[in-house]
């Protein structure tokens, strides 16, 4: 089986990889985006340093919003496993990932075991949705239905807002529904907390809520559980900042790692032709894209065919499935090891990465 | 490889070799000096002290809290402009490359980081895996978990309770046990908001003393070196020596460590009703000599306070600067992340004086550890120029004029005479540590040691001096001379690997299965997960 092209060309991966090594090291701004593991992502930061590259998750801006909730503001939350044990009341807020839709089913049928809560006849948690019944929202257990919160056509932040203001007791000029029984839910519970991600939530949002949450724990506790709109991305986010002291958008351009979440926003680069190189990598099959501009493109990806429009293609396996893998879980909070499903002699994303930074060429030793 | 480090001051404590001489390396090993053998590499030390590599035994280096802080601060830590590209990502300005190269560079070549959660074993050790040059370990964190709060409950047999602390141990690959603000981060979960040494928490009936001796009885029992690592109640509290010196009663005649005790150095003396406790707690600490402790000492500056003590860090989150943090309910402890600036007023300059006093007053350098609880009391960065003021009287007395009088007035600090002197930082730094730890192979300079070795040449200016080391060998690797970075790879984690009780085992698959929808190996890992050679060193329980 083929695993390696340069153009529409058959080749030995060693050699696409000196190609693609070749193409990097001519590159006046490369740039990276990810959508890898840990050690996909640890391989492609310690290259980004050595061809003087940006990178940024392949789906970036979801995956930046959630960072800078922390950069800008910081945040409480709460562990998942916590938030299964503990909460007597879940808010959904906005719409969540397909992803974590399974999650919020479960957290429907089962309660709390931990501090007993008096979850009265119903022996259920109490789960509201803030938002509109447009959303695709999480199918509960039992054909229950959450609360919904919203501000008519409100966006999520307004919305939010709204709730904050009104459970500090302002007037509000637009009331949320149902806020009497989210008041008296509040009011009982030992510890409510909001479901969030960046998907689809702006990043005022995000602030918002955290206003609310913090404006509860005044008197009682309450927390946020953070599910994020990619595993793969903020498994990536967590690595780039131990690696470089910062999340993703950071970039090499001067030899030395910048975060800058503007400038080094990858799509962004690309679509205003900064860009002159894009290393995509990404372990799923990616539909090939139409080229928009001179910028060459190397993909990295579990294909068997080279990526239309691609200088370089080399077949990847994908984490987890095609070999080990160390992922990001949104269902511990944590990193995570996870065996290979349907192990097969496709190469890891770091593998490949690695091969490629051999042969560009310098004097350090690479550092993963 | 034969190597020779000619011509230095030995001090080693632990052989009693105190003087000039000469130092043999074989490999990765310090070996006698061969008869009529010849040096393949001879390091000229004329004008230097040899001393082994030293050791930090608190210094939160890695793990989630860290990362968060990182994530957090992006602003505070900038990074500059490009080195010679020899070591990677260390020009960062807060990455894990660049921490095992800055401690390096002062000689440090063993680190542990003393809070791990449980379930962040594997980010932690992902972390530790790429902070190059120097070996690791970690101390897993217990004490405020479910599992562990209802075996107590329910009077499990200290048996069970040995069990679940040893699959503790192994599965997280831990070198010990650490117990922060025992019970308290439970009870703040149910929205208690100050925890001391005798309350309890609710929903399980269990006291914080009760948590603190059940550990530390289970971790003697197992023969884990290190004993149970303890961050007491209501740290950084005026009257917070109460609760130390409580726990330090608590010891009862078995081994227990006090971490950065600096932060319950604290009466409630004078009209600010905030005074040093320093003189009685060193006496305690004196007279008690199964209880060990680390300073946690604070420098001036901007830093941030990475720690599992949650419900401590979210009542100091008012005192955030800038003004941001970020508090994290977790599966047992969790953490909180608090930007915070020690200033020269009369808060800090009385923290800053009461470390110095712990440092100056205990009497004994073998139960007395160095460190700033980094980043807590100040980057392990300001090591070289603590190590300054512990080893000239004239250096405190320089800084003391710029600080505030009216602290200084409640402080018998300007009062001691003491200087540490060279052999007394080599135990402090390197042999107590390693026996605090249960490191036979380091800490020292006897044949058959690992080949840990900093040389330091003589300067006026110990900061200079002890910042900027002439040469670093890590395993008989030649790793820095003159304070640069000459060498890089990768040491290990150093961890205990007692065997997990099958019994133990199936009730855990049950708890998590039942707790938490999902099945056991969803918390432990194979070491394969590290990517790298040789992640991790193992280090023997007492037998
Ligand atoms: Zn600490």
């Amino acid at each position: 089986m083929a695993v390696a092209w340069i153009g529409n060309r058959e080749t030995l991966v060693e050699r696409a990889a000196a190609h693609a090594a070749a193409l990097l090291g001519s590159s006046r701004c490369p740039v990276f985006s990810l959508d890898t593991d840990i050690h996909g992502t640890r391989a492609a930061i310690a290259l980004a340093e050595r061809v003087g590259a940006a990178y940024d998750h392949a789906d970036g801006a979801a995956v930046s919003r959630e960072a800078a909730l922390f950069t800008d503001k910081g945040a409480m939350t709460v562990a998942p496993g916590e938030a299964r044990r503990r909460a007597d009341v879940v808010v959904v807020v906005g719409e969540l990932p397909q992803i974590h839709h399974q999650f919020v089913g479960e957290l429907s049928a089962t309660v709390p075991d931990l501090s007993t809560p008096d979850l009265s006849a119903r022996n259920q948690r109490e789960i509201f949705l803030i938002g509109s019944n447009e959303m695709s929202a999480p199918r509960l257990s039992n054909g229950r239905i959450a609360t919904i919160l919203s501000c008519g056509e409100a966006s999520l932040g307004a919305t939010l807002a709204a709730l904050r203001a009104q459970w500090r007791g302002r007037q509000t000029s637009r009331p949320v529904s149902n806020f009497d029984d989210f008041a008296k839910a509040l009011e009982a519970a030992h510890f409510p907390v909001f479901l969030f991600s960046g998907d689809a939530t702006e990043g005022l949002a995000l602030e918002m809520l955290q206003g609310l949450v913090t404006d509860l724990n005044r008197k009682s506790r309450a927390s946020g559980l953070h599910l994020s709109a990619s595993e793969n991305g903020w498994g990536s986010a967590l690595a780039s900042t131990w690696m470089t002291g910062f999340p993703l958008r950071t970039g090499f351009a001067r030899g030395f790692p910048e975060f800058d979440p503007w400038r080094n926003d990858v799509a962004r680069m690309i679509a205003a032709g900064e860009a002159d190189l894009h290393l995509r990598i990404s372990s799923s099959i990616v539909q090939p894209q139409k080229k928009r501009n001179r910028m060459a493109l190397i993909a990295l990806a579990k294909t068997h065919e080279p990526v239309a429009g691609a200088a370089v293609t080399i077949a990847i396996g994908e984490a987890g499935v095609d070999h080990q893998a160390v992922v990001y879980s949104s269902r511990t909070g944590s990193l995570r090891s996870v065996d290979a499903r349907a192990a097969s002699e496709l190469p890891s994303a770091a593998t490949v990465i690695r091969l490629v930074a051999s042969h560009v060429s310098a004097e350090a030793a690479l550092p993963c | 490889m034969l190597t020779k480090i000619a011509g230095g001051d030995i001090i080693d404590p632990v052989n009693g070799r105190l003087g000039k001489g000469d130092l043999w390396i074989s490999d990765d090993k310090i070996v006698a000096a061969p008869a009529g053998g010849a040096a393949e590499r001879t390091i000229d030390a004329a004008g230097c002290i040899v001393m082994a590599g030293a050791i930090d035994i608190h210094s939160h280096i890695g793990g989630g809290n860290v990362n968060t802080a990182r994530l957090l601060l992006p602003e505070q830590h900038a990074a500059h402009q490009a080195r010679p590209a020899t070591t990677p990502l260390s020009n960062a300005g807060w990455s894990t490359f660049q921490t095992g190269c800055l401690y390096a560079r002062m000689g440090f070549t063993t680190v542990v980081e003393p809070a791990m959660s449980p379930g962040a074993a594997l980010h932690t050790h992902l972390e530790l895996a790429d902070i190059p040059i120097i070996d690791k370990a970690t101390l897993a964190i217990l004490g405020n978990d479910d599992f562990l709060l209802s075996m107590i409950r329910d009077d499990a047999s200290s048996q069970m309770i040995e069990d679940y602390v040893a699959w503790t141990v192994a599965s997280t690959r831990a070198l010990g046990v650490k117990v922060i603000n025992a019970g308290a981060a439970a009870a703040f979960k149910e929205n208690v908001r100050t925890f001391s040494l005798d309350d309890v928490v609710p929903s399980y009936g269990v006291s914080s003393r009760k948590i603190v001796k059940t550990l530390q009885a289970a971790v003697d029992s197992l023969g884990v070196p290190h004993p149970l690592h303890v961050h007491c109640n209501n740290l950084g509290s005026p009257g917070s020596a109460d609760t130390a010196a409580a726990t330090i009663a608590a010891a009862e005649g078995l081994p227990l460590h006090l971490a950065h005790l600096q932060f319950y150095g604290y009466g409630t003396e004078g009209k600010r009703r905030f005074s040093s406790a320093a003189a009685r707690l060193a006496e305690l600490v004196n007279a008690t000599p199964e209880v060990t402790i680390d300073i946690g000492q604070v420098m001036f500056g901007q830093t941030v306070t990475v720690s599992s003590d949650v419900m401590r860090q979210f009542s100091a989150r008012g005192s955030a600067q800038p003004k941001k943090s970020v508090i994290h309910d977790g599966d047992g402890n969790g953490g909180g992340i608090v930007p915070y600036s020690y200033g020269k007023d009369f808060y800090g300059t009385m923290q800053w004086a009461i470390g110095l006093e712990l440092f100056l007053l205990i009497d004994d350098p073998w139960r007395v550890f160095f460190t700033t609880d980094h980043p807590n009391g100040a980057p392990f960065t300001v090591y070289p120029a603590l190590f300054e003021l512990l080893m000239t009287r004239e250096a405190r007395t320089e800084m003391i004029a710029g600080l505030s009088p009216s602290a200084m007035a409640l402080s018998t600090l300007a009062a001691i005479d003491r200087e540490y002197t060279f052999e007394e930082i080599a135990i402090m730094t390197r042999a107590a540590p390693a026996r605090l730890l249960g490191l036979t192979d380091r800490g020292h300079l006897g044949a058959g040691a690992t080949a840990d070795i900093a040389v330091y040449r003589r300067d006026q200016n110990i900061a200079k001096m002890l910042g900027q080391a002439a040469y670093v060998f890590k395993d008989g690797d030649l790793v820095v001379q003159d304070g640069e970075i000459t060498h890089y790879r990768w040491g290990k984690a150093l961890r205990l690997n007692p065997s997990p009780d099958k019994a133990m085992l199936r009730r855990l698959e049950d708890y998590h299965q039942q707790r938490y929808g999902l099945s056991l190996d969803w918390f432990d890992f194979p070491d394969t997960a590290i990517a790298r050679e040789q992640p991790f060193g193992e280090v023997a329980c007492r037998t």
